[in-house]
């Protein structure tokens, strides 16, 4: 029996659950859009919105096979996003201190933004919660759930 | 110029291990030993900056980093004094040597090298905070980066040592929070000075009266005191610790063992005479009797379970247990009636020099078994003639442990042992007494095993393995350790002089 076939068998592909994700799909990951892009200024964040998004992964992930949706979505993509988020945030306190501020002075970015102050603190906060912590976030729960879903593979219990 | 850069410094010094860590997982594909470099520049970087930030704390005055720019109490902010460098430069410092020993040593690999950058932004950062809740964030960046390191010796013992400190030492964060939420009721505040002030009726909560002797106020020292000593391994929530840095590979139990402790007894410290501060004691006397009582105790049964140990690992980690039992009392002597200069002294040195000593004698540990996989007492006969430096070092640092002098040990428990008399708790200074001699006792069997034992009576088990694992930057470590541990033994006047303004400013206002 192929790897394949294998995998198909493991997963029966069931029209109840393909039919409610196909419908709901698109949904969540508006939702988590939605919510990634309110917070500064609304109700909302990209912790939260990062995780929403990251369950659109996971609903692919109940109709489709773990498998399958792991490789679709690639461990170099998931580790992408949460190291980019990380550079992204880190990357701005440090460049607000370059700017002569604090880190994550926001403010500091009038220097370079033709904007008035608060729009700059706006969008300094939306840079860190859309580029920084919701990538982040949707990256490590994909992750998560792919590797805890894979299991710990083959018996390492000896020492190497 | 210093002083401007000296401003930036703490934030540097948090966000750079952070960004830092992003870089190994990226580029790891290209070259995989990539993630050493990254960690070596990155430490060696934060190391310089922590000395320069040292130097301007200690020259000048105190730096405050308001992040966002936002001002405390309402802003988070990030604080160097005279307390908080030293153990930044403790930080960054050990994390530079430790890499010294992953070179050869491993653990390698891009994971690892991330997640031991964030567990050192994490370290940082609980030295840096000054605010409670930030606190809070850091101790579990800290521990879950503590977690899967333990977990990188791939092998199910670590794995399970690994869940069982997940779960204990979530526990014993999720205490911690417990206790700052309470005083966040209490008086609205998170930041450790507005808090503190407010706890003594004015701050940003100005209620006019102190609130010293609120149950809530005690409830959340309790609770913050569970939690904290819970991530110090004090008996009896010790439990995780033995597994943890027996189980952990070698190079992680150095760090596991220099640093993770340490820094939650700095942040007992901090928070105990930063936060609630001595008044707090004299309202209520019963913390300090807890707080002396549990130390105490822990550092007798400690020292107890190190001698039943037969494995070098477990051993060392019990005496771990044992040698933050005094630090405890130490820092429950400090908060008595009598102001005890020495005792907080004490706890402070000893736990620098614990760091030291423990490092040291782990990587020691490593450094044997790597080239004779001797891992227990058993297989440690004779060691002296197989490995006479190696012997040598483990030597002077179990009796630097001991507190025999010239060592940084003998200073820490000198000041203890001082501070106890000075502030009339004799049971202290009986315990430490008493703790020495069992110290002895573990050291002197191991000894007695190394250079006593003739090669015809050791079990030949050892000597089969006949490939020598041990890397010059193994023997860096430890040798290091020790030339620091004697160096530093000279040094106690000075050594004091360095942690006494913050001293006076906690116990004389």
């Amino acid at each position: 029996m192929s790897e394949s076939e294998r995998v198909r068998q493991e997963y029966t592909q069931s029209p109840i659950i393909l039919t409610t994700a196909r419908i709901l799909a698109p949904f969540v990951l508006t939702y988590g859009l939605f919510i990634t892009f309110h917070g500064a200024d609304s109700p909302g964040g990209g912790f939260q919105g990062g995780v929403i998004i990251a369950t659109t992964v996971y609903l692919l992930a109940f109709t489709f096979g773990v498998e399958p949706t792991s490789t679709w979505v690639g461990h170099r993509s998931m580790a992408i996003l949460a190291a980019g988020g990380v550079i992204i945030f880190t990357g701005i306190g440090f460049a607000t201190m370059a700017l002569g501020g604090n880190f994550l002075e926001y403010a500091e970015f009038v220097a370079i933004l033709d904007l008035p102050e608060n729009e700059v603190v706006k969008w300094g906060m939306e840079a860190v919660e859309i580029g920084g912590i919701a990538a982040i976030i949707a990256g490590v729960v994909m992750a998560l759930v792919f590797l805890t879903a894979g299991g710990y593979g083959p018996e390492r219990g000896e020492e190497p | 110029m210093i002083d401007s850069f000296a401003e930036l410094a703490p934030a540097i010094l948090v966000g750079l291990p952070i960004l830092a860590a992003a870089f190994p997982l990226l580029l790891g594909r290209l070259w995989t030993r990539i993630g050493w470099w990254i960690s070596l520049v990155t430490t060696l970087a934060m190391t310089g900056i922590a000395a320069v930030l040292a130097y301007s704390v200690h020259v000048n005055d105190a730096v405050h980093h308001h992040l966002g720019g936002f001002a405390p109490p309402i802003g988070i902010e990030l604080v160097a004094d005279a307390l908080s460098v030293w153990f930044a430069f403790l930080i960054a410092a050990t994390a530079t040597v430790v890499l010294a020993y992953t070179y050869q040593g491993g653990p390698r690999g891009r994971a690892f090298s991330s997640v031991y950058l964030l567990l050192i932004g994490g370290l940082m950062g609980i030295a840096l905070t000054g605010d409670l809740f930030n606190l809070f964030v850091f101790l579990e960046i800290t521990g879950i980066a503590a977690y899967s390191l333990i977990a990188a010796r791939q092998h199910r013992d670590a794995a399970y040592a690994a869940l069982k400190y997940l779960i204990i030492g979530t526990v014993g964060a999720t205490l911690y929070l417990i206790g700052v939420a309470y005083l966040f009721m209490a008086t609205g505040s998170l930041n450790m000075v507005d808090v503190s002030a407010s706890l003594a009726g004015g701050g940003s909560a100005d209620i006019g009266v102190p609130l010293y002797d609120e149950m809530l106020v005690r409830a959340a020292f309790a609770f913050i005191f569970a939690g904290l000593a819970t991530k110090v391994a004090l008996f009896p929530v010790h439990s995780w610790q033995p597994d943890a840095y027996s189980e952990a590979p070698d190079a992680v139990t150095v760090i596991l063992s220099a640093l993770v402790s340490t820094v939650a007894a700095y942040a007992l410290i901090r928070v105990t005479f930063t936060v609630f501060t001595p008044a707090f004691f004299e309202v209520t006397p019963a913390a300090t009797t807890a707080i002396v009582t549990l130390g105490v105790v822990s550092a007798l049964v400690g020292s107890i379970l190190a001698v039943l140990q037969s494995r070098i690992k477990r051993m060392i980690a019990y005496s771990s247990v044992a040698q933050f039992g005094l630090v405890v009392a130490a820092i429950g002597v400090a908060t008595g009636p009598i102001p005890a200069e020495f005792a907080l002294a004490g706890a402070i040195i000893h736990l620098i020099g614990h760091a030291i000593m423990k490092g040291g004698i782990f990587a020691a540990a490593g450094a044997i078994a790597a080239s004779t996989g001797a891992r227990t007492v058993q297989e440690y006969a004779a060691l002296a003639r197989r490995r006479p430096g190696l012997a040598a070092c483990v030597a002077v640092l179990g009796f630097a442990l001991v507190g025999v002098p010239p060592s940084i040990g003998f200073i820490g428990k000198w000041y203890i042992a001082l501070g106890a008399v000075e502030s009339e708790m004799w049971l202290v200074a009986v315990v430490v007494f008493i703790s020495t001699l069992l110290t002895l006792g573990y050291v002197a069997r191991l000894l007695e095993r190394m250079y006593f034992i003739l090669p015809e009576d050791a079990p030949s088990a050892v000597v089969t393995d006949g490939g020598d694992g041990v890397s010059i930057g193994m023997l860096l470590v430890v040798v290091l350790a020790v030339a620091l541990t004697v160096v530093l033994g000279f040094l106690g006047g000075p050594l004091f002089e360095l942690v006494d303004p913050y001293i006076q400013e906690v116990l004389h206002g």
